[in-house]
């Protein structure tokens, strides 16, 4: 198991401040990845953490605190936008894309790796949203996803290999 | 070891392979070419991923939460004030109560059907079934046909505070999944999916405020009924021409709160 923050306090109050402190910009990281734009990326944020702050009391373990926020998310998502998702244009990609980058190839590099990661289906994306932006471990990732460990295993293997292939092919096309 | 199987270990986990992995890789030159364009990626991946960052004002807007959520705590933090106020309160209390009976007087009178909260709940429990959509398609096209066992079943239960009072109805029913379900966070409950006539069927528990009548509920898709039932409320779906009726009997007996 990884080692999940420990939030802090001994009023509900101070816990749920300690909550918001150490993991909001996670959250929001998932959110993001996960619905692909700015504003839903928000909306599902502040959902989540509403439910969070009704729920609190009922959190037992506070190291698994992560998880059970992650799992908030992905559910609210589901719940709102993933049959009801409206059209939506990827103008988010690009800025995250070129943020940071001043070097041409190395922003082109990173945009690639933007679609790449995009245009993976959400069963191959979403086991490796949790490993890399939530850092959680093979068996954690699939206690969230309700998957058997080998299940989730195979998923990142595929997730990687499509990735892969797929940054590779792009960035030969642009070669050519 | 082979090299897919050299992938598949490396990619289901590329920032901290195991010895056996590594002791691979510096053995054999394509290996260890594999290991370091992986780690190269996996490394842009990281970077990418983390390059996002939460807007301006977010935190401070999730750190006000709790005082939209729950405005009246702001008042029990000034007991003065309270007190201040009790002779006000007692005068504001006792109409209230009036407002209240005369609303639900009224609500008695002319208004048969669920509440909005009622309706907002049954299309939240609708919603929460496309979470395992994926699931509940391979019952109903045939390609899922398991049959839990009833430890897996009861486990499922229990976890939701409730229990199989008569397991003897469900011979004959095949289970297809049960598991503790996440409808609404704050409550427990249950996600049992039997196989129906016209498909799977799904029946969940929860123990939140039993609703104030039986009611249908709707989509595109799916129908059901949420039924209140002792301590909680069961809500039955299926495929829209399934026939809920025989299953709503069976399992309003079968199934008893622990309380």
């Amino acid at each position: 198991m990884s080692n999940g923050p420990v939030i802090h306090g001994s009023t509900k109050q101070q816990r749920y401040e300690s909550l918001v402190a150490t993991l909001y910009q996670d959250v929001y990281r998932y959110a993001f990845w996960l619905c692909k734009n700015k504003p839903m990326a928000e909306d599902l944020v502040q959902e989540t953490f509403l439910r969070a702050w009704r729920s609190l009391d009922s959190l037992q373990n506070d190291k698994a605190v992560k998880a059970w926020l992650f799992t908030i998310l992905r559910r609210e998502n589901a719940r709102q936008y993933e049959r009801y998702r409206p059209e939506l244009v990827d103008i988010e990609g690009q800025s995250v894309a070129e943020s940071g980058e001043n070097e041409p190839d190395a922003r082109m590099d990173r945009e690639l790796l933007h679609n790449a990661i995009n245009r993976l289906d959400s069963d191959y994306r979403e086991p490796l949203l949790l490993q890399v932006i939530g850092g959680f471990s093979g068996k954690e990732i699939a206690e969230i996803l309700n998957l058997n460990n080998n299940t989730v295993m195979t998923r990142l293997f595929r997730a990687r290999s499509i990735l892969k292939q797929e940054f590779e092919l792009d960035a030969d096309e642009l070669e050519d | 070891m082979d090299e897919l199987e050299f992938r598949k270990r490396l990619y289901a986990n590329p920032n901290t392979p195991d010895q056996e992995l590594l002791d691979a890789a510096q053995n054999n030159p394509d290996y260890q070419k594999i290991l370091d364009e992986t780690q190269e990626l996996e490394a842009d991946v990281n970077q990418l991923l983390s390059s996002v960052t939460a807007p301006q004002g977010l935190r401070d807007q999730l750190l006000n939460i709790p005082t939209q959520a729950e405005p009246e705590a702001a008042t029990t933090v000034f007991p003065n004030r309270a007190a201040a106020n009790s002779s006000y309160f007692q005068y504001y209390a006792i109409a209230a109560i009036l407002l209240l009976a005369v609303g639900v007087t009224f609500s008695l009178m002319f208004n048969s059907g669920p509440s909005s909260a009622e309706i907002a709940f049954g299309n939240e429990v609708i919603q929460h079934l496309y979470v395992d959509e994926v699931e509940i398609n391979a019952i109903t096209a045939g390609t899922d046909s398991s049959i839990l066992a009833m430890p897996v079943i009861n486990q499922a239960m229990a976890d939701s505070g409730t229990r199989l009072v008569n397991v003897d109805f469900l011979q004959g029913i095949p289970v297809r999944m049960a598991k503790p379900c996440p409808v609404l966070p704050a409550y427990q409950s249950a996600h049992l999916v039997i196989q129906g006539s016209q498909g799977a069927v799904s029946i969940i528990v929860v123990n939140n405020s039993p609703v104030s009548l039986e009611y249908t509920i709707r989509d595109d898709r799916f129908e059901g009924v949420v039924v209140p039932m002792g301590e909680g409320n069961m809500i039955l779906l299926g495929e829209s021409d399934e026939n809920l009726d025989q299953y709503k009997d069976l399992f309003s007996e079968g199934v008893d709160w622990v309380i």
